[in-house]
C-alpha cells in the first residue's frame, strides 16, 4: 500500500536577483530567499531593490511559492537605522517572512510590520530544543537549526515543540558557529556579522607551540594548518530529514550562479517529490548524485548530521579536481516542427562541443552541436559573444527556460 | 561604582584574587561554561561562593555555552545547585538557557553573554526585558560606541579590560583533524602554547586550542584598556573584568592586583595612565603582546 507523505517540506534556495529567483522557482524551489539593499549579511551578492522585490514577490505568489528576506545583520549603534521603514515596506510588498537574528532587529519589525512572520537566522546558532521554545514565545514561526546539529537531536527537537525547523541540507559551511567568527574582523577589520566575512578560515596558516619562549613547528609533511570545511550535502539521507520533522530543506548560496541553483532546486525538487509520493519503495536514483556533482564546488560531506567532523569533512592537501561544467546558453525557444531551438549565449560554445540540455522537472538529454546560426540566420561555427542570440538543432524537445551546459 | 571581575582558576587562587581586591569572581565549569581558566567542580565552586561570601564578596558563575539538547536537559539541576549556592549571577548566551531559567522561577540573577553578538543598547534592552541584569559586551566594539550603549541603558555594560578575546569558536576538534590528515598525533589542549600564524602577518600568533566545546582560537593580542579606565569611569562603563583563560596563578592575580590599585586611584583623582601601562607591561608574559583591540579604532574603520 503506497503511504504518501501529506505535508511535503519546503525545498528552500537561495536567490541572489531577480533572476535567480524565477529560474529557482521554475525549477522546483517552494520558496526563495533574498536580500534586500540593506541589514543583510552578503554586502556583495546582487541585493534587491524594493521594485525588484515586488517584481519577485508577484512572480513567485502566482506560482504557489514564497519570498523570505534575509535582515541577518548582527547590528551595532545606528546600524539599525531606517529597519522599520524596512519591514513594514517588506510586510507592504507581501514578502512572505524576514530571516533575522539579532533581537534588536526582530523588536523592530514586530513593532513595524505585525504579522510579517520572522526566522530566526542560523546565525543566532540554536542547538536545543528549549532555545526553539524560547523564540517561539517570543512569536516567531520558524528557526533555522545551527549547523551544529545532528539528526538525532533534530528528532528530539520535534518531539519537544511544534515552531518551524529549517535545517541546511546543501552549500558552503561555516567552520565555526556561525555568528560566532570574528576571524575577519581582527584580521583584516572586515565585520563577519555585518557582511565583511573575508573567508579568513580557508587561508593557510602555520601552527606551532610555544616552549620557554621558543617556537617549534607543528606542521606536519609541508602541509599548512586550515579549517576549510568541505560543503554539505544531505542529498543522499532526504528521507532522515524529512522524517525528523524538518519543514524546510534550505539551499546555501545567494552567491552562487544561476547554473548551480538551477541545477541543485531541481534535484531536491525531484528527490523530495519522489521520497513523499511513496516513502516505503522510495530507491535513491544515482542520476540524482551524478547531477549535483556537475555543479558542486567543493568535495561534499553530511557536516554534523551524523556526528562531529572528521579530516575527511575539511580541505587539505591538494584539492581535488571535480569536473567542471559551465553554463552555455538558455533556451529562449523551440519549434517542435524544424527542432530548432532559439538559445541566448552565456558562454563561447560551437559547432562539435558535446553539450547538455536540462530543464525543470528533471529533464536532460546530451547531444553534439552540430550546427549553429547567427541572428540573421546566417551559418557560424561558434557562439563568442555573450548574450548573442543563436539557433541550433536539438535532439529533443527543449521549452524556454531549459538550459544548456558543457563541460 | 567600580566592580572588579576576574576569572578565577581555584579556590587558592579566588583566595588571592579577593586579597588583591577583585569584587567578583568569575567561576565556572564544563558543560555550561565557555573558555574558562579551569573548569570547577560544583564542589569546588560552592566552597568557593561560601568564601566569597564571607568575605562580603560575589561570584557569577558563567554559563555561557551554546547547549545542545543533551546539556539543556542537564541544566535545571545545575541552575537548581547554583540557587541553593547563592550564586550572585550567572552569564548565559544561549536563550534556552533564559526559558529554562523562567520555567524554574529560580532566584538566580543573570547576564548575557552571547560573545560577539552583543552589539547594541537595543539588543542588551531586549535581553534585559527577558529578565537579564546587565550584559557582557562583545570585544569587537568600540569604546564610543560602548560609551554610547552604556548611556542608553540603566543596567551595567560588562567590558573586558584585560585578556585574551575568543576570536572563533567550532564545533569541530580542528587541531585533532590536522593531525589526522597528516596521519599523527599532537597537542591540543589549552595549557600546551598552542598558536596559529597567518603567514602574510608576521606578528601574528593565535592562541588554539581544543576542549569540551570544540576548538576556540584566540587574539594574538591581550586586551588592555589601562591606559582607558579613567575615561570608562567618566562615562559609566564600571563593570571590569579581567580574563585569566590564558594566564594562571600569581602572575594573573598580580594582574588584578595592579587593576585594583589603579581603580583606587582614579576614585582618589590620583590615576597617572603612563605609570600603570608600563607596570602592567612589565607583570605582561613575554609572548603575548598587549593591545587594546578594537577599543580605540572608530566604528567607522570596521566594516
Amino acid at each position: 500500500m503506497m503511504n504518501m507523505i501529506e505535508k511535503k517540506p519546503e525545498v528552500l534556495a537561495p536567490a541572489g536577483n531577480l533572476e535567480k529567483l524565477k529560474m529557482a522557482i521554475r525549477y522546483g524551489a517552494d520558496a526563495v530567499y533574498i536580500g534586500g539593499q540593506a541589514f543583510g549579511l552578503r554586502s556583495r551578492a546582487g541585493n534587491f531593490t524594493y521594485e525588484e522585490m515586488t517584481e519577485g514577490v508577484t512572480f513567485a505568489h502566482d506560482r504557489g511559492a514564497k519570498v523570505y528576506v534575509a535582515a541577518n545583520m548582527v547590528t551595532h549603534e545606528g546600524d539599525a537605522k531606517g529597519a522599520d521603514v524596512f519591514f513594514k515596506t517588506l510586510k507592504d510588498i507581501r514578502v512572505d517572512a524576514v530571516i533575522v537574528s539579532d533581537p534588536a532587529l526582530i523588536v523592530v519589525c514586530a513593532n513595524a510590520a505585525p504579522g510579517l512572520p520572522i526566522h530566526l537566522s542560523t546565525q543566532a546558532s540554536a542547538t536545543n530544543y528549549k532555545t526553539l521554545e524560547f523564540w517561539k514565545s517570543m512569536g516567531l514561526e520558524r528557526v533555522v537549526l545551527a549547523r551544529e546539529v545532528g539528526i538525532e537531536e533534530i528528532r528530539e527537537m520535534r518531539r519537544h515543540t511544534d515552531i518551524e525547523i529549517e535545517a541546511f541540507v546543501h552549500g558552503a559551511m561555516c567552520i565555526a558557529y556561525s555568528g560566532r567568527c570574528t576571524l575577519s574582523n581582527h584580521m583584516v577589520n572586515r565585520d563577519a556579522n555585518r557582511g565583511g566575512c573575508a573567508q579568513s578560515c580557508r587561508w593557510k596558516y602555520d601552527l606551532f607551540e610555544m616552549d620557554g619562549g621558543k617556537e617549534e613547528s607543528l606542521l606536519r609533511d609541508d602541509e599548512p594548518f586550515s579549517m576549510s570545511a568541505v560543503d554539505l550535502s544531505m542529498l543522499h539521507h532526504l528521507p532522515d530529514m524529512i522524517d525528523a520533522g524538518v519543514n524546510s530543506l534550505k539551499i546555501e548560496g545567494r552567491m552562487k550562479s544561476i547554473h548551480y541553483v538551477s541545477t541543485v532546486a531541481n534535484v531536491y525538487r525531484n528527490v523530495v517529490d519522489a521520497y513523499c509520493s511513496d516513502p516505503e519503495h522510495f530507491t535513491f536514483d544515482p542520476a540524482w548524485d551524478e547531477e549535483i556533482w556537475k555543479v558542486a564546488q567543493r568535495d561534499l560531506s553530511t557536516g554534523f548530521y551524523y556526528g562531529v567532523p572528521t579530516e575527511k569533512e575539511q580541505l587539505f592537501g591538494k584539492v581535488r579536481k571535480i569536473p567542471k561544467y559551465t553554463f552555455a546558453a538558455q533556451v529562449l525557444d523551440y519549434n517542435p516542427d524544424t527542432h530548432i531551438a532559439t538559445l541566448e549565449q552565456r558562454n563561447n560554445f560551437g559547432v562539435g562541443e558535446e553539450v547538455e540540455f536540462y530543464g525543470p522537472g528533471f529533464a536532460h538529454f546530451k547531444q553534439t552541436v552540430r550546427d549553429l546560426w547567427n541572428e540573421d540566420g546566417e551559418p557560424i561555427d561558434r557562439a563568442p559573444n555573450p548574450m548573442m542570440t543563436v539557433t541550433m538543432t536539438v535532439d529533443a524537445a527543449v521549452e524556454p527556460y531549459f538550459l544548456m551546459r558543457k563541460k | 561604582m567600580i566592580e572588579l571581575i576576574t576569572t578565577a582558576e581555584s579556590y587558592q587562587q579566588a583566595e588571592a584574587l579577593l586579597d588583591a581586591g577583585a569584587d567578583t569572581l568569575y567561576v565556572g565549569g564544563h558543560p555550561f561554561g565557555l573558555r574558562l581558566p579551569n573548569p570547577l567542580s560544583i564542589e569546588e565552586i560552592g566552597k568557593i561562593v561560601t568564601y566569597a561570601h564571607r568575605r562580603g564578596k560575589k561570584v557569577t558563575v558563567a554559563c555561557n555555552a551554546l547547549m545542545h539538547n543533551e546539556q539543556i536537559e542537564k541544566l535545571p539541576l545545575y541552575l537548581t545547585r547554583l540557587a541553593e549556592l547563592e550564586v550572585d549571577t550567572i552569564t548565559i548566551g544561549d536563550p534556552g538557557a533564559i526559558f529554562v531559567l523562567k520555567e524554574l522561577q529560580l532566584p538566580l540573577k543573570f547576564f548575557y553573554d552571547a560573545g560577539t553578538l552583543v552589539t547594541s543598547a537595543e539588543q542588551i534592552a531586549f535581553w534585559i526585558g527577558q529578565g537579564a541584569s546587565g550584559a557582557v559586551a562583545a570585544r569587537e566594539l568600540t569604546l564610543k560606541e560602548l560609551i554610547a550603549m552604556q548611556q542608553k541603558l540603566e543596567q551595567p555594560i560588562e567590558v573586558q579590560v584585560y585578556g585574551p578575546t575568543c576570536i572563533h569558536q567550532s564545533g569541530r576538534p580542528l587541531l585533532t583533524n590536522y593531525y589526522h590528515y597528516t596521519g599523527s598525533d599532537g597537542p591540543v589542549t589549552k595549557d600546551q602554547g598552542l598558536y596559529l600564524r597567518d603567514p602574510k602577518n608576521e606578528e601574528s600568533q593565535y592562541p588554539i586550542f581544543e576542549d569540551e566545546d570544540g576548538t576556540h582560537i584566540f587574539s594574538t593580542e591581550d586586551l588592555s584598556l589601562m591606559g582607558q579606565l579613567k575615561v570608562m569611569h567618566e562615562q559609566g562603563l564600571n563593570t571590569w573584568k579581567l580574563d585569566g583563560v590564558l594566564l594562571h596563578g600569581e602572575a594573573f592575580v598580580r594582574v588584578a592586583a595592579l587593576f585594583h590599585e589603579a581603580r583606587l586611584a582614579i576614585e582618589s583623582g590620583a590615576f597617572v595612565p603612563e605609570s600603570f601601562c608600563n607596570r602592567l607591561a612589565k607583570l605582561q608574559p613575554e609572548h603575548r603582546p598587549l593591545g587594546t583591540g578594537f577599543y580605540m579604532k572608530n566604528p567607522e574603520d570596521v566594516h
